[in-house]
């Protein structure tokens, strides 16, 4: 009996263990990802509202627009087809046609995205009462639907970039028109979108919690749940992160976090696009800064090159402009001082405050914000400036910033590349902070409005480009902002996780999750 | 225990009083003292201690380990450890000296009017603290800071609040059992004023249980002002505080876990010292709860 017994129970174990194997890839791949990112909660996910980093990162999961930026850059010549599966212009390029792809379903059940939803998104992304982005949008006339399926942009003048302001960034994201009336206030905190992850619940300060949108028209995406959470302070992430609590999680732009991350086993870290370009804000409507002689003095006091050292080469540079260096229309040639302490106290001298000026700044409390602050705040001691900074925890600091409590303002961003946006953002008089389409004016700079707007609709781009500069120049000279540096995004992620694309930048300035972002073990 | 001779019959001498009481303290409430009296030397000697200007960045230098040039190594921005520490001692005393300080005087009023009148102002002077006392002291701390800005008298006021309920109530129970005494009704029977009674007779009764209370208290006060500054509302940076400087080296402490541990045990230490002179300032004062325990 031994004598059969012994090949069947051996044919059996061959069995048992031939299924476990193949089975084990599908069994030990997860599929839940945890990310750990450098924020105390969420602000606002309304997309046309969206302004942080955290904002940003979670609307691009939640959202698509009529075309999107090739998941992993940032690089307008790489926009690619999303919720238009065609668009035409008219010769003069005034007049835009979008075919919308068919059975693209909204999150939550609210059924397919129609013109409607496209219309509905894109007026309210134009209209200053129900949108922060609303001047992208200036030159845009109509926006009509043909029949569900078509939708019809008519320009009122051509424009640099049409995609632009259409992509999946800002005011681009396409909102569920239904969703929107339904949920009105709360839309921003209960969010519908059509992207590839969905929503799920809130923790106030601890995570936000998203599913898979099952029926993502490009496939049910390979993750099932994605958890969002909030662990603001550094070395309370690095530890989730080296634990494996996180899977990725918001890095330092710090050499020595870099190296310290680096040696972990099976770690590695993505440095992104765009570079985050901090200007120094100041408010040129108020004393002691209404005096352009006290403005200059504090150009002449910013030393961006050891803010650079210390933030690490690797991912920090020194802004030589206004607006970041990716920019088309950017310029280097825009008499932007160098640091020199001793011009800076005789400007102060000269301003009538020879022994030095106090001046009061509201700080962040994120500490890529607080280092950089402080490391301003020893820089200006050398030249004059007393610089009191008043901490609150980063998203008080941007309403009190928008308030006009604070002379000063570092702020970092990246916009779409192309010098408009940021130009108008952060320095036409329609955006200056207390008017009714306030965005990120801190300066109140009026100086280059009209060339910005000049530029906004020329056709020669050679013009176009002059436009720019000299508006760069202007805004300089003026000294609406001073440049400091130019930070790229840093994360850590474990080896395991594939994003699913090449992650080179991102327009969301976070890890985007996709329907193709898995492990792969 | 020939100490025990001393009765109110006789008459005290001041200084042998001070003499006896000070035969009373322990070995550990000297150690107390000794740490907090060299904190406070080291405050006030602050500029000759320190080696560097506490505020001076040098990005060359940062996360230096400790050697001869950085006694105790350099923080994130190449700053003295060992500097901002002395001068780091000037902030948590005066902002824990004067936040009791403050407490003491306004609660032992509160307590004493409240336990001397009785009555109504006494149940709304008692209720007021009650609720005060029903706060933890450093989320009470913490909202006062957050409403009305981190500066050094905010702070100081902060944690004066939070402290000052402790002072009413054991100033008010003090009072109390003093009230009925006879040496009391013997100065109202010579129609001496309430304040007068109350000040000049009851007081010097309940004052050294007071100042048991005042020396714990300070251990607090000093550890609600450095949690204060780590959840990072302590003063504005670059003013150096114990707090703060942990809050700082948090973002560094798995390569550099000295920039958060050296001023970690300076508040340990300065804690642990006032901890020692309450226990022994306790015990001399009051031997009944030294045998109790």
């Amino acid at each position: 009996m031994m004598h059969f017994k012994f090949p069947r129970a051996l044919a059996l174990a061959a069995i048992l263990a031939g299924s476990a194997l193949a089975t084990l890839p599908a069994m030990a791949a997860k599929t839940e990802l945890t990310l750990g990112a450098a924020a105390a909660d969420i602000g606002n996910l309304d997309p046309h509202y969206s302004a942080s980093t955290t904002d940003r990162t979670l609307v691009a999961w939640i959202f698509g627009g009529l075309v999107r930026f090739a998941p992993g850059t940032t690089d307008p010549a790489r926009i690619e087809p999303d919720l238009a599966e065609s668009w035409e212009s008219s010769p003069d390029k005034l007049v835009w046609t979008f075919k919308l792809r068919k059975g693209v379903q909204f999150h939550h059940g609210y059924g397919e995205v129609t013109a409607e939803d496209v219309v509905f998104s894109l007026q309210k992304a134009a209209d200053p009462e129900r949108s922060a982005f609303a001047t992208d949008y200036a030159s845009f006339d109509k926006i009509e639907a043909v029949d569900p399926y078509t939708v019809r942009v008519t320009l009122k003048n051509a424009i640099p970039s049409v995609l632009g302001p259409l992509a999946n960034y800002a005011g681009g994201f396409i909102i569920s028109k239904k969703a929107y009336e339904e949920r009105a206030e709360t839309f921003s905190r209960r969010p519908v979108g059509f992207g590839p992850f969905q929503l799920d619940s809130i923790e106030p300060g601890v995570a936000v919690h998203f599913t898979a949108h099952k029926d993502y028209f490009r496939g049910t995406p390979k993750l099932t749940k994605v958890t969002y959470r909030f662990l603001n302070a550094a070395a309370a992430r690095d530890l989730a992160f080296l634990a494996g609590e996180v899977d990725a999680a918001t890095g330092l732009a710090d050499p020595n976090w870099l190296k310290r991350t680096l040696a972990a086993d099976g770690t590695t870290v993505d440095i992104f696009d765009p570079a985050e370009l901090t200007v120094l804000h100041i408010n040129t409507k108020k004393a002691p800064f209404d005096d352009i002689k006290v403005r200059r003095a504090l150009a002449y006091a910013v030393d961006p090159s050891r803010i650079a050292t210390y933030r690490g080469t690797e991912f920090t540079r020194v802004g030589k402009s206004v607006i970041p260096s990716n920019n088309l229309g950017y310029t280097e040639d825009n008499g932007h001082v160098e640091f020199d302490a001793e011009k800076a106290k005789a400007l102060l001298a000269e301003a009538g405050y020879p022994d030095g000026i106090t001046v009061k700044m509201i700080s962040s409390q994120l500490p890529s914000y607080e280092s950089s602050n402080q490391i301003l705040q020893a820089q200006l001691q050398e030249a004059g400036f007393k610089l009191e900074l008043q901490p609150v925890e980063h998203a008080t600091w941007h309403q009190m910033i928008r308030q006009d409590l604070s002379p000063l303002v570092t702020y970092g961003a990246a916009r779409f590349p192309v010098a408009d946006v940021y130009l108008s953002q952060f320095f036409h008089s329609n955006s200056a902070i207390g008017s009714p389409a306030a965005v990120t004016n801190f300066s109140h700079c009026d100086v280059a409005d009209k060339q910005i707007e000049a530029a906004r609709v020329e056709t020669d781009p050679e013009k176009q480009l002059q436009l720019w500069q000299e508006a760069q120049r202007l805004i300089l000279e003026a000294v609406c902002g001073i440049p400091v540096t130019e930070t790229s995004g840093v994360w850590a992620r474990r080896k395991t996780l594939d994003w699913g694309f090449d992650f080179q930048g991102s327009m969301s300035l976070g890890p985007l999750v996709t329907e193709l972002t898995h492990f792969t073990e | 225990m020939t100490d025990a001779t001393i009765t109110p019959s006789q008459p005290i001498n001041r200084r042998s009083a001070f003499r006896y009481f000070l035969a009373q303290l322990n070995a550990s409430t000297w150690i107390g003292i000794v740490i907090v009296v060299s904190l406070v030397l080291a405050a006030f000697f602050a500029p000759q201690l320190a080696t560097h200007d506490p505020a001076h960045q040098n990005i060359m230098d940062q996360l230096a380990e400790p050697g001869s040039k950085f006694w105790l190594g350099a923080d994130q921005y190449g700053r003295d450890i060992w500097s901002r520490i002395v001068y780091g001692a000037r902030y948590s005393l005066t902002i824990g000296f004067f936040a009791i300080l403050t407490a003491l005087v306004v609660g032992t009023l509160i307590g004493m009017i409240a336990g001397y009148v009785g009555g109504r102002i006494d149940i709304i002077f008692m209720q007021v603290m009650d609720v005060v006392l029903a706060f933890p002291s450093l989320i009470l701390g913490l909202a006062l800071v957050a409403l009305m800005g981190a500066t050094l008298s905010n702070i100081v006021i902060a944690i004066a609040f939070t402290a000052t309920p402790a002072f009413a109530r054991i100033a008010r129970a003090g009072v109390i059992t003093q009230r009925d005494r006879e040496y009391v009704q013997a100065c109202q029977a010579m129609g001496f004023s309430g304040p007068r009674i109350l000040f000049r007779h009851i007081m010097p009764a309940i004052l050294p249980e007071v100042m048991v209370m005042a020396s714990l208290w300070m251990a607090t006060a000093v550890r609600t002002e450095a949690s204060l500054a780590f959840i990072g509302l302590g003063l504005a940076p670059p003013t150096p505080t114990w707090g703060g400087m942990v809050r700082d080296g948090f973002d560094n402490i798995l390569s550099s876990f000295h920039l958060a541990l050296v001023p970690s045990l300076a508040i340990l230490l300065l804690v642990l010292a006032f901890n020692l002179i309450g226990d022994g300032l306790r015990d001399a004062i009051d031997p009944r709860l030294k045998d109790a325990s």
